[in-house]
Formats: C-alpha cells, structure tokens, sequence
C-alpha cells in the first residue's frame, strides 16, 4: 500500500518538475533573444556582446540609461547623502541651483533682492512653476511649508538645520519655543522673504541643497524622515523630471517634465537608472548603460591609450578634501611640531600616483581646487622626512607617540592602502608605530564629536563650492563640525570676517590668508582630493561631469 | 494516519515558541551592536543634539526590553515597522517584492538540484567500481567543497566577462497580468548554475550512498534472484528505497539556500531578501532585520513541518511523535 503512495507522490512531483522545466526552457528559448534585444534567430552564437557588430539595444527614442544605487529617501527634507541628492534635484526643486559652470543661478525664484545690511532677502518667485501632476503652482507658502517641515523636528531630519539655521528664529522653532520660523515671511503668493540672522554671502549657495526644496503638502502630510514615506516612491515635485517608477532595488524612471519652467528643458524623453545589476563597467560595455563611473581596479585599463574605451573616458576635479584630523586638545597633538612631523613624514604625491593610480591629486591645502578662492600657490607642508625628525625630537622624540591610535571607519576588513602606506611612511620616517582601530562609521563619528581620539581619518564634500564650507564649518573653533577642536583666534578673527566681507575678491583673500595659517598650525594633514569620471556613450551629448552635485540631467541628449 | 493531526498541532504550536526564543536573540543582537540606525544615517554634518534628539524620539534610548516590548506589540497589530534603507517605506513593501524575487530562483534551483541529482546518483551507484564512479565521486566533492563565494566570481569571470554569454548579474523582469516575472531573463541564469553546482553535487553523492546502502539489501537480491531484469530491480526496489530519506534533505537544503542567497545576491546585484538582509544588518536596519529573521525563521519551520508530514505520508512505518512501535 505505502509503496502505491510513494509511486503516487514521486509520479506527481515529477510531472509537475517536466512542466515547470520544460516550461522554463522553453520561454528561455523563445524569450532569451529579448535580453539583448536581437531577434536571436539569425545572430552567431558566442558572439561577444562587447564586440561592436552586436546590435543596440532596444530602447525607447530619447531614453538615457544609467547604473545607479537606490537612493536612501527622496524627500529633500531628509536627505543628507550625495547617493540621494543626485536623484532629488532632478525631480525636485527649490529657489535657487548651479548650473554646470557652477554660477548659482535663480531656479523656482526668478530673482531676489537683498537688503543693504545683507540680512534680508525677498525671492520673487516664478509664476508658472506647477508641480508635476499639473493640479497646482507652487506659491510662497509652500516654501514656507516645505522649509518650516526640514526644521521641524517632528520630521527628524538630521540635516534640517544645518542648512536653514541661518535663518532667523530657525533655532526657536527647533527647540520647540516658537510654533513657525518668524524668519521666513510669505509676502504674497510670488514673494518669499527670508531673514537670516547675519550677513552671510554663502547662504544662498546652502538654499540649493534639497533641505530648502519644495515638496507638495498635500501629499507629504504628517510623514517623518524615519516613517510614513510611502509617498516617496511617488512624488510629485517640480524638477526637470518626474519619477514615473521606483521600483524598489531593480530601476527607477524618469520622465522629462513637459511643464518645465527653465531653459533648456529637458531633452531626454526618459531616463532609466538600473539599480540591481553587478559590475557597472561591464553593464557599459554590453551596452546596457550609456554612462558610468571607473573605480581603482579598472582604471589602469581605461587609461591605457589602446583601449577601446579610452577615447569615451572623461575626468574632472571633484570638489572633496580627504585628511588626517589631529585631537589639537590633547598631547601630544597639542604640540603643533609633532602635527608638523607627522604631515612632513607623509610623501602625498606617492599616495595620490601610485597607490591611487592618479584616481585623486595630493592635496596641499585644505581647499579643493574648483572651489572659488583655491591658491593653487599656496604654501604647503612639504615631503621633508629630515625635517620631520628634527621637528619631532624638539618635541620630544618618536616615544610620544607610542600607544597613538590612528581611529579609522571600517568593518574589521583591510585597512585599505592608504592607511596601510601611512603607518609605514611614519614608522620608516619618524621610527613611531601608530596603532589603528577601526570602528563602525556611525561609531566612529560618535567619537570624533566627542572629541575621544587621537588622530583620525575622514573626507569632505562640497555642499556648495564656497570656501566657507570647509574652512568657516571645519575648521572655526565654534564650529560643530570642528573635529580637531582647531582653535586659532586669528583664524577665527578672518573667517568671522569674511562670513560678512561683502566684496568678493576681499572674502577670499581672507580665506586664502586664514588657510595659509591653518595648513602651518597643521589641524589637519590635507592627503588628497578626489577627481570624478566617467565613461560617456558617444551618443550622448551634453554631458559634463559635475564636481559635485547638480541637476545635471536636462542638458544631456542622445543622438543617433 | 492517525496521529498526524495531533502531531502537526503540536508542531505548529512549537512555532511561536521557536519565533519568539529567535526574535528576542535576533531583537537583542541588534540592539548591542555598537552605534545605532539614527548615527549612522546622520554623516558627519548632524550635529550631537539633533543625533540625540531624534534617537529619543524614536524611542532608542528607551531599555531594550521596553524597545522589544513596543516591537512586539506593533508587530501583532500588524505594523512591521519602516526600514531604514528605503527611509520610513514600510518593511513589508519592501521585503515582500524582495522575496518574492528570491523565492523565483531558488524554487528553479530546488526542482533542478533534484531533477538532476537523483538519476546521477543512481547511475553512479549501479556504476560503482568502473573509472566512471571515482570520477564521479571526484567531481562531486569538488562542486560539493567550493564554497559560493568562491565560484560565484570565477562563473562570473568566465561566463559573462571572457565568454559574453550571460549578464554579469541583476535582475530583470516582465510583467503578467500585474506580476512581475524574472524567471524568462537570461540573467537568472547565473545565479541559477552557481547555486545548482553545489546543491546537485550533494545530493547525487547522498544518493549515490543511499542507493549503495539499498543495494546491498536482502530484498534486492531477493528481486535478482526472482529473476527480474536490471531496470525494474533499480526502478521498482532500488530508486524507491533510496528515494525515502533523501525528502528529509529539502529542509536542510532550503536552510543553505536562505544563508547562500545572501552572497550571490550581495556579489551578483539581485534585488532578493539575501542582499536586503546583508544590507540592513550594514545600516542597522533593526526593523527590516527583525522581519527578515522571522520570515526566514517561519520558513525554515514551515518546510521541515512539510517535510515530515511528507515523510509520515510516504511512510507510515515512521510513527510521528517519536515513538516506535
């Protein structure tokens, strides 16, 4: 009886595994040619994908398709990763953005006036700005709706005043002690007045970042950073494009906004980011993607002349500065000699055109080049390992810096080159023997703000190519974001002053004689900046590389 | 069959025992891991107040039982929480599309690892002492040892960088009647062929064991010596006889599958619950983790229940509840 059973189970088990291979093979079969988009039949097998017979891939007229990682939130009041933000200006918009020159430029305001004290500033909105689902214009509340929600901190977003806390009585809303931002005034629907609380030339510039965007308030409602953000996945903004899907984890689709308000529209009938997929290189060169970054491994490669995809590789500067931060409190960092010894024992070049392949350039100051006010003469601590000794010994000698640990975000992989090339520059320099721990990245900036370190390493990104961004946030010595508890009253005295310097030719000179004296006094020793890449398609026209992020998209085109 | 009834309450009333004992470790892990979602969402621009203020409004500073109490609670209301990766999208938005991705190519893996397992077996079995068997036997161990991580870059390499036959990974799909299919991709191809390998190589070589165990049997013998020709001793007495302990396999087989899935999502880009997994224990991702551990925790349940009610059914020799009779 049982073996009648078992005759039955296996007999059914095995029809249903034939039906559903056979079935399985057979869509394979007739439906595999699709993937790459010939019709199969006639195509030679084995042929490479890469070779350049192979038929393009179907794709919708006008379609740019790019690899790109989920972004974490596209709610501009929320974001504060780069990852984000590149997706958020280009569905989203707010008063003001850069162009591809990097001008700040009016955007959803048409333009502004500003106080002669330099604290009051009336943005003039345009009037047939309308949010993609075409219901509704955005008017000046909808600012005042969309900047009071970042701020709020029933939002909980960890971003929201570092951008607008400039604003007059930012500080009292997020504290709970008044019920509005008494700094942002809606004068009529098309005036927006913002008050901030000093005259500070650079506040524009925080205004282009998505915490001062515009969202639609009917559809946000009571949704936080951390719940409720379903309406995310389907936003209705006003930037040059509109998120048609977001399809979790596989791709997201763009299309152009038929409303947009500045010129040039967008070009680009679509834009397609897939978001699962392996190697983005490899995704380039079957011809999946028309645009792609190159990582350490491949750049060799693409830099080599020969190589096919040499001739559609570009590079630029990024706007970042990557460094070692000194505890300034505590001994022996408090000795600006060992500061000096250790950044003197460093050979930068070797880091940045060997180990990194020329990938980033041996930073000298603390400004990256493109942002205004950069000295390409400035004087840094040079490579002088002789020099580096002497200065340590008056000091007093290698053994202060015994038991020094070198604090590092990481998982408990390898430390990476760079840390691996540091530890060995200072110990065949100097003869010391830094430790390093590595902790978590949420960890690790844990202690850097509470100052439990000795010596650390991080990078900066421009959010918005100021000077003030680096040296006035990194370095003043009131400045959250001072790490080192750097602390120099004449620095601070040249950055207090250029915060309201109104000639701009002045403001940077007092950045460039502020940094002059931060790059001696050595907080930081300034490693290396980056340089952003790409492999362009050549059918794809009017991509520049941006150094940081823009909305970039609507110049782009596609021709053939 | 008396006694299954009885015998599956008892097993289904073990299951939130089980659930609950995983979730209170799974709950506790997270929460002693150092630094939390709120810091490490923050970057380097959040001040230590904002930090500060969001995780108590957020309840993180609250005792980590009276955190796993209010899990708890929402969690039977039915609110699993919102992940953190995707920021505030509720968890199951995001994890059911997830699975059901996972769930697509590991259902193929499972029917082919069997469909091709069992007869190699089999013939390795009836082929043993010829030059064909320690090849076999080689071969299989090979596959078996190999690790995932290791073949998955090597296929990769081979198959989609040198050869250009296949994509080098992701996942795409065709939509019917409103369900999203990626199993007429050629990309699931690789994953498919990384984790068949291995799952074939083990259970030709568990079935090859058995069916040498049938083998030496009375009743083979017995059959032989009836006079019965070689097929229908192999086909009627053998296969059916080995067959029987080889079911106990898919529960330990779709244990392996969960915990392989994780690399060759993570390596390979494909938007399944592995990658989802290893990314949110990444970000601390508590409120996706939980979920993830639960539904994985349901499913390994589920499958070994499946399994011995299947077992019970083959055969009833095997009294359910232990005992022997």
């Amino acid at each position: 009886m049982e073996s009648r059973k078992l005759v039955l189970v296996l007999t059914g088990v095995a029809v249903a595994l034939i039906v559903v291979i056979g079935g399985f093979s057979a869509v394979l079969l007739l439906g595999g040619g699709d993937d790459d988009g010939s019709s199969g039949s006639d195509s030679s097998p084995g042929a490479s994908p890469a070779a350049g017979s192979t038929p393009l891939p179907d794709r919708v007229e006008g379609e740019l398709r790019l690899f790109g990682p989920d972004p974490i939130t596209l709610d501009p009041a929320c974001a504060s990763d780069a990852g984000s933000a590149e997706y958020i200006v280009e569905v989203f918009s707010g008063l003001v953005s850069f162009d591809r020159e990097l001008n700040l430029i009016p955007d959803i305001a048409s333009g502004w006036d500003i106080s002669d004290d330099g604290t009051v500033y009336t943005f003039h909105l345009r009037t047939n700005v309308q949010f993609h689902d075409g219901s509704r214009r955005v008017t000046a509340s909808d600012f005042k709706f969309s900047m009071e929600r970042a701020l709020n901190p029933r939002t909980q977003s960890t971003v929201g005043e570092v951008y607008l806390d400039d604003i007059v009585g930012a500080r009292a809303f997020v504290s709970g002690e008044a019920n509005e931002v008494t700094g942002i005034r809606v004068i009529d629907d098309n005036t927006l007045e913002i008050t901030i609380d000093a005259p500070k030339s650079y506040f524009l510039a925080k205004l282009s970042y998505p915490t001062g965007f515009v969202v639609d308030q009917r559809e946000v409602g009571d949704s936080t950073c951390f719940s409720g953000a379903n309406w995310t996945l389907r936003p209705n903004g006003t930037g040059p494009f509109r998120l048609a899907e977001w399809s979790l984890g596989q791709r997201i689709e763009l299309e152009a906004n038929s409303r947009y308000y500045l010129d040039p529209m967008p070009s680009l009938a679509k834009v397609t980011y897939i978001l699962a997929g392996g190697s983005a290189l490899i995704m380039y060169e079957t011809d999946e993607i028309d645009l792609t970054g190159v990582g350490v491994n491949d750049i060799e490669r693409i830099r080599d002349l020969n190589d096919p995809l040499n001739a559609e590789f570009v590079e630029v500067e990024s706007m970042d500065t990557f460094y070692i931060g000194f505890n300034t409190q505590e001994p022996p960092f408090n000795d600006r000699r060992v500061r000096q010894a250790l950044a003197m024992a460093i050979d930068k070049e070797f880091l940045a055109d060997t180990i990194l392949k020329e990938l980033v350039v041996a930073a000298n100051g603390i400004l990256p080049p493109g942002i205004p006010a950069y000295n390409p003469n400035l004087e840094g601590l040079p490579y002088d390992p002789d020099r580096a000794l002497e200065l340590l010994d008056d000091a007093g000698g290698p053994e202060l810096l015994n038991d020094k640990v070198l604090l590092t975000s990481g998982r408990g992989a390898s430390l990476g080159p760079i840390v691996d090339a540091l530890l060995l520059m200072w110990e065949q320099n100097l003869g010391v023997t830094i430790t390093v721990q590595q902790e978590d990245f949420g960890l690790f900036l844990r202690d850097l703000d509470e100052g439990d370190f000795d010596m650390f390493d991080l990078g900066w990104i421009a959010d918005y190519p100021d000077p003030q961004n680096f040296l006035d946030i990194k370095l003043h010595s009131q400045s959250d974001n001072n790490e080192t508890a750097y602390s120099n009253p004449q620095v601070d005295e040249l950055l207090e002053q250029a915060r309201t310097e109104p000639v701009e030719e002045t403001r940077f000179r007092l950045y460039r004689e502020a940094e002059a004296i931060i790059v001696q006094d050595a907080p930081w020793i300034p490693l290396y900046h980056g340089k952003a890449n790409a492999l362009i398609k050549p059918y794809v026209e009017g991509y520049v590389v941006p150094p940081f992020v823009i909305p970039n998209l609507r110049y782009i085109s596609i021709s053939r | 069959m008396q006694g299954l009834a009885p015998y599956v309450l008892q097993r289904l009333l073990w299951a939130p025992v089980i659930l609950f004992a995983v979730s209170v470790v799974a709950f506790s892990l997270g929460r002693f891991a150092p630094s939390d979602y709120v810091e490490l969402q923050a970057g380097p621009r959040a001040s230590n107040e904002t930090i500060e203020r969001i995780r108590e409004a957020r309840g993180l500073n609250d005792p980590v039982y009276q955190q796993y109490g209010s899990y708890v609670l929402n969690f039977l209301q039915g609110d699993f929480g919102d992940s953190i990766i995707y920021r505030g999208v509720p968890v199951e938005d995001v994890i059911l599309p997830r699975v059901w991705v996972t769930v697509q190519y590991n259902a193929v893996v499972i029917l082919l690892t069997f469909v091709i397992a069992i007869p190699i077996g089999i013939v390795a079995a009836l082929r043993r002492g010829t030059w064909l068997d320690p090849m076999a036997i080689g071969v299989f161990l090979l596959f078996a040892s190999v690790p995932v991580l290791v073949t998955i870059p090597i296929l990769q390499w081979l198959l989609a960088v040198q050869l250009g036959w296949l994509p080098s990974g992701g996942w795409e799909v065709r939509e019917f009647y409103g369900v999203e299919i990626g199993l007429l991709s050629k990309r699931i191809i690789l994953p498919v062929l990384i984790l068949t390998l291995p799952g074939v190589a083990g259970l030709a070589r568990y079935m090859r064991a058995q069916t040498l165990e049938v083998l030496d049997q009375d009743y083979v013998r017995t059959a032989r010596a009836k006079g019965l020709q070689g097929f229908t001793v192999v086909s009627r007495h053998v296969a059916r006889n080995a067959l029987l302990p080889i079911v106990t396999i898919l529960g330990f087989e779709l244990a392996a599958l969960i915990a392989g899935s994780i690399f060759l999502e993570t390596l390979l880009g494909i938007p399944g619950i592995g990658s989802y997994a290893f990314e949110s224990v990444k970000s601390r991702d508590y409120d996706s983790i939980m979920a993830i551990v639960l539904l994985g925790g349901g499913a390994f349940i589920g499958a070994n229940l499946l399994v011995d009610i299947t077992y019970g059914f083959i055969d009833p020799r095997i009294r359910l509840g232990g005992e022997v009779r």
